[in-house]
């Protein structure tokens, strides 16, 4: 595993360790703030619609009052209905003032009024129509006592500031106001696109809700609105009037600024991912270095101990035949000669160990092997040491060709150090198997020895540099390090399975590569 | 990419823009002449054209005439332009002229490559006469006019008219559809089925505010809404009525602060109604609110008020049965002022009278007509409204008049 990849490895950790945990809790407060966003802009939209609706409200109040305040006071003057003809000068919403009486023709009648209305107004009641559309703007008619019985001052009232009103509502850059009747007749409408309706008496989209809402059926806070949009609402009713006030505004606008919020802090939080990410890589791979450096060190001074040690038992041994030679002794030459042969060939292996480190398995130069056919040359390769010890060689092939793909030279070498070591473990007399076989998909090579086999405490670390017991000479512990590497640069894998007294097994696995017979690259044969 | 550069090089198509006119009442037909205009009338400048007509200054501008020089101030002698066609694609001759304005009260003689066209009415100014006579051509049992339009079709509620050469970025389909009632109009405006509508009045601009398909257009108003004092009163009660009512005071009484195009004036403090019989006033139509204004500012010389219908009041101004009656008098262009004022005019159907007026009119000095107007005031001129008008957001440039409200439509430009 590269450098790189392990920096990313330890960033994604940290970034899933601690970062998620604040991006899953930042987009729950945006959730939170979005939701309280579009509340709050809610509320504000009810405070204005309730604000509208008193001012409404009041207005109505206020122009009957005055109403009856002028039907009080002129009408038992003489010249009362001139002076009732010129209250509209002064008060021109309370349009067209008149005295009603049982003689005034039914035409000049207020004709909103019914009959029973009309008759309550003379018996000195004040009565009121609901509010209709006259002309081009909402009107009431309404009458008062006049103080007098059979005799009511009657007006229509021109609704046309409460229309005004209505209309001025802005709220934000597209927000508006919409009134409605007790039957859901827009009577005002602040959207210039929903204004017909006003006039032509079509329903719109909030016509139900508007006189569900009068009648107590509580309307909704979002809803799509006669224009078409998808508004925030908010309403209010005015009983005594037959009104209700809907004050709307696009969802786009009302949530602006929580929308750009959620933006921001959605990017920010983003940013604060990529950059701890970015930071803890570049940290992750600093400390990766450092390690490195520190475990080179660490394996320099490994290799210097090993060598040290290992050298200088050579060394020892080169002096003890230097001190044999320096006696000129003739019946020594054949002994100094032994000595040297046998110490120029320990040397040489040492230096063939370390040699085997420098060599980089490279997956595009694999060729073709088979491994019955790759053992049986292990098998002759480790002859002439076998025979040294007194050891045989088995080789027990698997029933049919298993083939693998490698870097042949690499795997000769981890393959005849497992079989040295079997060797050098065995007793004499005994043998050493050679097995091939495939297992669990796996082209297995298998190295059996019947020696003192390998303590349990020391399996752990036995792959592991410079771990060797042996030290004996040409051992720097460098050996089954190195079958690992190659194992490892193969995608296969070495263990061990052993009993101390019963001996040890060595399996090394390596991937199967199919069959591999016409292969123009015919197994190698090691000579 | 030639054909992305292609795309890319060529204008996209100007959508047609069709004005739909929304009125109310009875369309009626559209001619060029007659004494009671009928609603499609405001189409007579798009289809029938004028030999001039008048700038906003007030002067004389020529449209069918090609050359006009005035020879008296009853007479102007004008040459044809020779390229005009009526549009059945005769072309105009004078002939046609002489058909056409001599049912206008003017008479019309060829004079040596020119016609001279004189008032049959002693005494009325051509130009007043010129800027109401439209030249015409009956053909095939229709009568054809020489404008840029031509009647398409014509039924009881709606008016058809197409440019007769079609012109891009202009306005080249025109329809008047007539509703019943102005809230039916107003209606059909708003919810875009019309995109345009005239004669708004002040307190009712409001439903049109912030609509994005509409926008809401002024132009200088040639009547002034007044109180026409019975000539039978003596000019010195006339001239203090005139003062009294030409005020400040009554004009936001009846109309509020904003909604006349007069400048402020004081109100005269010392003006003298004097004492004296309760003052008639008559009024009609939509001048309710200024008779009880005036009243009140007449104070102990405000008389009854009766409110009455239009032909009742035509009735009673014969009759005479009046102090002072509420109308709508031209005050635009000057020249216009004879129709009103002028002695034995058939508009001046108060039966006004005053030499000097007369004389100055004849010989078209509208200063000293004014003056002498004001010497021995007819009227208290009262205010005079703005045209106002609302109409589709697309036109880019769209204007009232100067004396046709809608005798510009066939400039107005459509929004690329």
């Amino acid at each position: 595993m590269t450098r790189r990849r392990i920096a990313l490895l330890l960033t994604a950790l940290v970034a899933t360790s601690g970062v998620l945990p604040l991006l899953l809790l930042a987009v729950f407060g945006l959730q939170i703030l979005r939701d309280r966003g579009e509340r709050a802009s809610q509320e504000a939209l009810e405070a204005i619609a309730a604000q509208a609706g008193t001012r409404i409200a009041t207005y109505i109040v206020q122009q009957r009052e005055m109403l009856r305040a002028i039907g009080t006071a002129v009408a038992d003057e003489a010249d009362a209905a001139r002076r009732l003809a010129d209250v509209s000068l002064d008060a021109p919403s309370l349009g067209k003032l008149r005295l009603v009486s049982t003689e005034t023709s039914p035409r000049e009648l207020p004709r909103m009024l019914n009959r029973e209305q009309i008759a309550a107004a003379l018996r000195g009641n004040e009565v009121a129509s609901e509010t209709y559309i006259a002309e081009l703007s909402p009107a009431m008619d309404v009458c008062v006592p006049s103080g007098k019985l059979g005799r009511a001052v009657c007006a229509t009232l021109d609704l046309l500031e409460l229309q005004r009103q209505v209309q001025r509502i802005r709220i934000g850059e597209q927000g508006y106001a919409l009134a409605f009747d007790r039957t859901g007749r827009l009577v005002a409408a602040g959207s210039g696109a929903m204004r017909a309706a006003v006039l032509s008496g079509e329903p719109v989209a909030e016509s139900a809700l508007a006189s569900g809402l009068v009648n107590g059926t509580p309307a909704p806070t979002r809803l799509r609105s006669g224009d078409g949009r998808d508004v925030l609402a908010g309403w209010t009713s005015l009983p005594n009037l037959g009104w209700s006030i809907a004050v709307e505004q696009p969802a786009e606008e009302a949530l602006r600024g929580a929308r750009t919020a959620l933006k921001f802090l959605a990017s920010g939080a983003v940013l604060t991912l990529l950059i701890s990410i970015a930071v803890g890589s570049a940290f992750a791979r600093r400390m990766l270095t450092s390690l490195e450096l520190e475990e080179r060190f660490k394996t320099a001074g490994r290799i210097a101990t090993g060598v040290t040690h290992d050298l200088g038992h050579r060394l020892t041994i080169l002096q003890q035949i230097e001190q044999l030679a320096a006696m000129n002794d003739a019946d020594y030459l054949p002994r100094i000669r032994e000595s040297l042969a046998g110490e120029v060939s320990t040397l040489r292996r040492f230096v063939a160990d370390f040699s085997d480190l420098t060599r980089e398995a490279k997956p595009a130069d694999f060729l073709p092997i088979e491994l019955n056919a790759f053992a049986e040359s292990v098998r002759l390769g480790a002859q002439g040491y076998a025979k040294e010890a007194n050891v045989t060689i088995e080789l027990q092939p698997a029933p049919s060709k298993l083939w693998v793909r490698g870097d042949r030279y690499l795997l000769e070498r981890a393959a005849l150090n497992l079989t040295r070591n079997a060797i050098e473990a065995s007793k004499p007399g005994s043998a050493v198997r050679l097995r091939i076989e495939r297992g669990n998909g796996a082209a297995v090579l298998a190295v059996e020895d019947r020696g003192q086999g390998v303590e349990p405490d020391r399996i752990a670390t036995l792959f592991e540099s410079f771990s060797s017991t042996k030290r004996t000479g040409a051992h720097v512990g460098m050996g089954l390090p190195n079958v690992r590497r190659i194992a490892v640069a193969h995608g296969g894998t070495v263990s061990v399975k052993s009993k101390p007294g019963e001996g040890s097994t060595f399996t090394l696995s390596l991937p199967v590569s199919g069959d591999q017979s016409s292969s123009p690259l015919a197994p190698a044969t090691m000579p | 990419m030639l054909l992305t550069a292609f795309i890319g090089c060529t204008a996209p198509p100007v959508p047609p823009v069709v004005v739909t006119v929304a009125l109310w009442g009875p369309l009626g037909e559209l001619a060029p002449t007659g004494s009671e205009p009928a609603l499609a009338s405001i189409a007579q400048p798009w289809v029938y054209d004028k030999l001039v007509t008048v700038d906003a200054n007030g002067e004389l501008k020529p449209i069918l005439a090609s050359r006009l020089e005035r020879v008296s101030n009853q007479q102007v002698r004008i040459e044809l332009r020779p390229d005009a066609t009526f549009s059945d694609g005769a072309p105009v001759t004078d002939a046609d002229v002489v058909r056409s304005l001599e049912s206008d009260g003017l008479s019309v003689a060829p004079a040596a490559g020119a016609l001279v066209i004189q008032s049959r009415q002693p005494g009325l100014p051509i130009d007043a006469l010129l800027l109401q006579a439209y030249v015409f051509r009956e053909s095939q049992g229709r009568v054809v006019g020489s404008g840029p339009f031509a009647v398409a079709s014509q039924s009881a509620s709606e008016l058809r008219l197409n440019r007769r050469i079609p012109r891009p970025g202009r306005v080249n389909e025109v329809r008047l559809t007539a509703y019943k009632t102005p809230r039916d109009a107003f209606a059909h405006t708003l919810k875009g089925d019309a995109n345009l509508i005239i004669d708004v009045e002040p307190r009712s601009v409001e439903f049109f505010r912030d609509v994005p398909s509409l926008q809401i257009i002024h132009g200088a108003g040639r009547s002034t809404d007044a109180l026409v004092f019975n000539p039978a009163l003596a000019r010195p009660d006339r001239v203090q009525l005139a003062e009294a009512l030409a005020s400040t005071q009554l004009r936001e009484l009846a109309y509020g602060a904003t909604e006349c195009a007069e400048k402020a004036t004081t109100p005269r403090s010392d003006v003298s109604l004097g004492t004296g019989r309760g003052l008639r006033i008559l009024s009609w139509g939509p001048f309710e609110r200024l008779a009880l204004a005036t009243r009140r500012i007449l104070a102990a010389r405000g008389g009854e008020i009766r409110h009455v219908t239009p032909q009742q009041a035509l009735s009673l101004i014969a009759g005479g049965a009046f102090d002072m009656v509420t109308a709508r008098p031209l005050r635009w262009p000057p020249g216009s002022m004879a129709l009103v004022w002028r002695t034995g005019s058939p508009y001046n159907i108060f039966g006004y009278s005053n030499r000097t007026v007369d004389r100055a009119l004849e010989n078209g000095d509208w200063a000293a007509a004014e003056a002498a107007l004001r010497d021995d005031p007819p009227a208290a001129l009262v205010c005079t409204h703005d045209h106002i008008a609302v109409v589709d957001a697309r036109i880019v440039n769209p204007r009232l008049g100067p004396y046709e409200t809608l005798e510009t439509l066939p400039e107005w430009e459509v929004a690329r």
